[in-house]
């Protein structure tokens, strides 16, 4: 491929352990950069292959030219008429045209084009020898990888994920002297820090890979989760068992080796006795271990563990993550053993040790407002007696588990160890249930609580998170959103969408009151709307990514609607009903923005029906019909009935608008007229704002 | 247990006997490796501290633009932890070795492995690994990011490139490694239990561990910190300890008044221990302590690396400036 007017061009920034989250992203970034930085410079270049592990980023280009091409570029300027004067001296225009391609006014030529005298400027780019200019070019990506977070060290200003250490530029067999922190970048490069530390030579930069791999080195991620999940694969074969992979934690571990070697630990079965999350909290998020389950999905006592060090030193590897785990698990079990001491009730007097927000108090606070909002909730569901009793007692006993030591060690299993705690303590089932499924809906998407007593104290907490931040003045900002309420919002919405039979509007008055009462001092009307709009907001956001329309959400919310079940079950059904007969109600949209735009409402809506011709009493007959259907199908909550209704009045209001002139002469036709499009606009206003869908709006 | 201890060297009692190294062998290893990479070795700071970080040969050193190398035992109090001596892995008493290099040199993670191999660490039989873990310390107004270091799973080190200190950049950067004295010694050992840690072992086989050494301790301390503690004392105590903080950098002297910050850390610490501190209030003593920290930080800037803590201009022009 290669041939003598091009080369290979490949460097290595070898650092210190980068995170492998951020290594991730800047292995992306970095393949960008470096073809946006070539192009830049007008050099040539074939593929971008981009390389890393937690210790390198390495490009690989082929192809790249030696040198620059030469370039003849010709810009056309003012015609000769204006570029010179009477006298055939050059005039301001030329003099700048000139100057703005870096020439002088002699330089420009003039040339006919369609029996038109202009003047040209023809400017040439020598060929550059490329080698000359690559430092720059790797230095400027080097510097424009963004990390979320960087830092300094020693005496350097340079600023990097972490110390970069070595450099290796080579183009071919040269070394392209690129200069970062401190450094210059030679030949010379390092492999695995125990099995092959070098430093290695790289002769010839179509070798730097093949050094580096030899170093026990592999340079890229996919690679190294391919070996994982091989050896993960072994193990499963050989144990029977499966592997849980989540793919966060499996990015982590795949990004925490240079040579990842995946091997089987395993902890004593007496371990099995503690509630299985927090023996998979502690593998998972502590440790970085997968879990293995039996055939019957039942966790196991074997593990995986992903190695970076010397296979011939497994048995020795193992041994010591095992007694990490026996120590780790040992507490665990020490903790879930204590907690279940005392029922889960003893500790909710606890939770005023635990802040919720500066302001708004502690825990404690925050859950004698869910039990009372949850109560309000329960109420307005209208449920029995017995599932009152319990959403209430699930809201006293939410966060209790949050003071005790299981979760204060691993706070991955809150909620869970909640509902354990819960039944052993002799709480209902759906109390427990409940206490467990109050954090969901976690994510968008994540299942809802099970029950409605679930739900109701999901609601009740995300809901007095988010009116208490909100009059804190805490509401998110841009990208900002600590207290996660925009997911909040979300989940609660989810909640009233899949029939929750609860009133947001209601239930946030109740939430602001709990606050007003606890002394907490806002603008109650102000934040009342604030929490309101946002729910909204996050609403039509929803309703946006299911690809319903801009102005059909428009037209349904310039009716002030307030409840997210309304809104969504309204625009899905105009959506729908645009979409299944757009004519009519593109339409009718035109037809309702012109009757509004002549709406008078100071002259009421009773037109003097002996003065109307066809057309009018046509208008006037279906308005009265359509009137009653949609009141009568908005009393019964059959939306697309309504929008049906309405639809069927785009006849009679086109005859209208075609037969007469609405503003005629005669000050008594006028005002019958104006008085029937009055009474025609009216019928909509409960349904939707139909001029907002109106394209010539 | 009476018998007196022969002082041998420590190289040569790790040769006559195949045992692994007792907690002193490897503190004096430590201390050993570290004095030969340059750094001064300090005796524990007597004070009481929470963490090596919070002494004032790292906090107060890693300002200014000195070179700076030290390392150093030092023993942290974190009354809260303490467990009346049942729990094998939680003390609230415990030993840090700390280095602090400032500036960072080049091949500090080198120099690192190479003190894990000074203490009988085989780290290439190992699966030796740096794990993501920024550090932050609001009270201090300080941050840097770094790694916690896993020794087949096992968290022994914090290792962390500070980057600001009292709200001040830190120029040029130090470099701080935190060990945790026990964990790595019962790793080393391979003990399950803190207290079966073997302290010393004399040449005739006289032997103490850490229980001999730290259990009643644990006892008498976890029982004062949660019970016996007296909380009008340690309210009093604070308030008065801020008041001299201020009065002693109002004189100009950094370095006594962030003794005062550490007495209010420590009676703050034992209020909280005592559960006497509710959470509201909580979040206004550590602000108080902040201030206090910052302050004492932009003191040391002015009085002492002689630069204005306002505008980071030197105060004076410095000999042999440009």
């Amino acid at each position: 491929m290669e041939n003598a007017n091009t080369a290979t061009l490949a460097f290595e920034i070898g650092t210190e352990e980068i995170p492998a989250f951020d290594l991730h992203k800047a292995t992306e970034q970095l393949r960008t950069l470096t073809g946006e930085a070539l192009d830049a410079k007008r050099i040539p270049h074939g593929d971008v292959s981009v390389y890393s592990s937690p210790r390198r980023l390495i490009a690989v280009v082929g192809d790249v030219a030696l040198r620059t091409e030469e370039l003849t570029e010709v810009f056309r300027g003012p015609s000769a008429a204006i570029a010179f004067d009477d006298q055939g001296a050059p005039t301001k225009a030329a003099v700048g045209f000139a100057r703005g391609k870096g020439l002088s006014v002699e330089d420009l030529t003039r040339r006919s084009v369609d029996g038109v005298d202009y003047v040209f400027a023809t400017r040439h780019v020598a060929s550059v020898e490329v080698d000359s200019m690559l430092p720059e070019v790797i230095e400027g990506v080097i510097e424009s990888i963004s990390w979320p977070k960087s830092c300094r060290w020693g005496t350097q200003s340079a600023f990097f994920s972490r110390p970069v250490r070595w450099l290796v530029a080579l183009l071919g067999d040269k070394v392209v002297p690129v200069r970062f922190a401190g450094l210059e970048a030679g030949r010379l490069t390092w492999g695995h820090r125990f099995l092959a530390a070098g430093p290695w030579e790289v002769a010839h930069a179509d070798q730097l890979l093949d050094v580096v791999r030899s170093a026990f080195v592999v340079p890229s991620e996919a690679e190294r989760e391919q070996a994982i999940r091989a050896g993960v694969a072994a193990i499963e074969a050989e144990t029977g068992s499966k592997a849980e992979l989540p793919a966060k934690t499996l990015l982590e571990v795949t990004n925490l080796s240079e040579y990842p070697t995946p091997l089987k630990g395993t902890f004593d079965e007496e371990f099995l006795a503690v509630p299985e999350e927090i023996i998979v909290d502690a593998m998972l998020m502590h440790q970085r271990y997968f879990p293995l389950y039996d055939g019957q999905g039942k966790l196991t006592n074997s593990f995986v563990l992903v190695s970076n060090g010397d296979p011939a030193c497994a048995d020795t590897i193992v041994d010591g993550n095992e007694r990490v785990v026996r120590a780790r698990l040992s507490d665990a079990k020490f903790f879930y053993e204590e907690d279940l001491k005392r029922p889960l009730e003893s500790y909710v007097e606890h939770l005023d040790e635990v802040v919720f927000q500066e302001t708004l108090g502690t825990m404690r606070d925050k859950t004698d407002r869910i039990v009372a909002l949850a109560t309000h909730l329960a109420a307005d569901a209208s449920l029995d007696g017995d599932d009152s009793r319990d959403a209430a007692r699930a809201a006293l006993l939410a966060k209790a588990d949050l003071v005790t030591n299981a979760v204060v060690e691993f706070t991955s299993v809150q909620g869970v160890m909640g509902s354990y705690y819960a039944a052993a303590a002799g709480e209902t089932d759906q109390v427990a249930r409940a206490i467990a499924d109050h954090y969901r809906p976690r994510f968008s998407g994540d299942a809802l609580p099970e029950s409605t007593v679930g739900r109701i104290v999901a609601m009740a907490d995300k809901l007095d998170t988010i009116c208490g931040l909100f009059s804190v003045g805490q509401g998110p900002t841009g990208s900002s959103d600590p207290f996660a309420l925009r997911r909040g919002a979300i989940g609660i919405v989810a909640m009233l969408q899949a029939g929750l039979p609860v009133s947001l509007e209601q239930a946030v008055d109740a939430s602001l009151a709990t606050y007003a009462d606890a002394g907490i001092g806002f603008e109650r009307e102000a934040v009342r709307r604030q929490v309101l709009d946002f729910f909204i907001t996050r609403t039509s956001v929803m309703l946006r990514d299911e690809g319903v329309h801009a102005d059909t959400i428009d037209a349904v919310l310039a009716c002030d609607v307030v409840e997210p079940a309304i809104i969504i079950a309204r625009a899905r059904a105009l959506e729908a009903a645009r979409s299944q007969d757009p004519d009519t109600f593109a339409d009718l949209a035109t037809a309702f923005s012109r009757a509004d735009n002549l709406r008078d409402a100071s002259l009421g809506e009773e037109p003097d029906r002996s003065i109307m011709e066809a057309s009018e009493r046509a208008l006037l007959e279906a308005t009265d019909v359509a009137a009653d259907a949609v009141r009568r199908a908005l009393a019964d909550d059959d939306y697309p009935a309504a929008l049906a209704s309405l639809a069927a009045l785009r006849a009679p209001i086109d005859g209208f608008f075609a037969e007469v002139m609405v503003m005629a002469d005669d000050d008594g036709v006028r005002t019958m007229r104006l008085r029937l499009l009055n009474r025609f606009a009216a019928i909509f206003k409960d349904v939707a704002d139909f001029s907002k869908m109106a394209k010539s709006r | 247990m009476s018998q007196p201890l022969q002082a041998a060297p420590v190289a040569q009692a790790a040769k006559t006997q195949a045992l692994p190294p007792t907690f002193q062998d490897v503190i004096m290893n430590l201390q050993r490796y570290w004095a030969e990479q340059g750094c001064v070795i300090l005796q524990p700071y007597d004070n009481e501290v929470g963490a090596g970080t919070n002494a004032p040969a790292t906090t107060l050193r890693s300002l200014g633009p000195d070179t700076w190398r030290t390392a150093y035992v030092q023993g942290c109090r974190r009354p809260t932890d303490g467990r009346y001596g049942e729990n094998p892995n939680r003390t609230q008493f415990y030993y840090q070795f700390q280095v602090l290099m400032k500036p960072s040199p080049d091949n500090i993670q080198d120099l690192y492995l190479g003190s894990l191999r000074a203490i009988g660490i085989d780290v290439e039989a190992h699966d030796v690994r740096f794990v993501e873990d920024d550090w932050e310390s609001p009270t201090l107004g300080a941050w840097g990011l770094g790694w916690e270091v896993w020794i087949d799973g096992m968290e022994v080190t914090q290792f962390t490139y500070f980057q600001q200190v009292g709200g001040f950049e830190c120029s040029p950067v130090p470099v701080e490694i935190a060990y945790g004295l026990e964990r790595l010694t019962m790793y080393i050992q391979g003990v399950d239990s803190m207290f079966d840690i073997v302290w010393s072992r004399g040449s005739d086989g006289v032997t103490f561990t850490y229980g001999d050494v730290y259990l009643e301790n644990e006892r008498q301390y976890s029982k004062f910190n949660f019970e016996v503690a007296d909380t009008e004392f340690l309210f009093r105590e604070f308030n008065e300890r801020e008041a001299e903080c201020m009065r002693t950098l109002e004189a100009g002297l950094p370095l006594p008044a962030y003794d005062s910050v550490l007495k209010c850390c420590h009676a703050f610490n034992l209020l909280d221990a005592r559960g006497v501190i509710s959470a509201t209030e909580r979040m206004a003593y550590i602000l108080r302590v902040r201030t206090l920290a910052k302050a004492c930080c932009a003191s040391y800037m002015e009085h002492v690396v002689g630069v204005d803590p306002e505008t980071g201009e030197p105060k004076r022009s410095l000999e042999g400036e440009e």
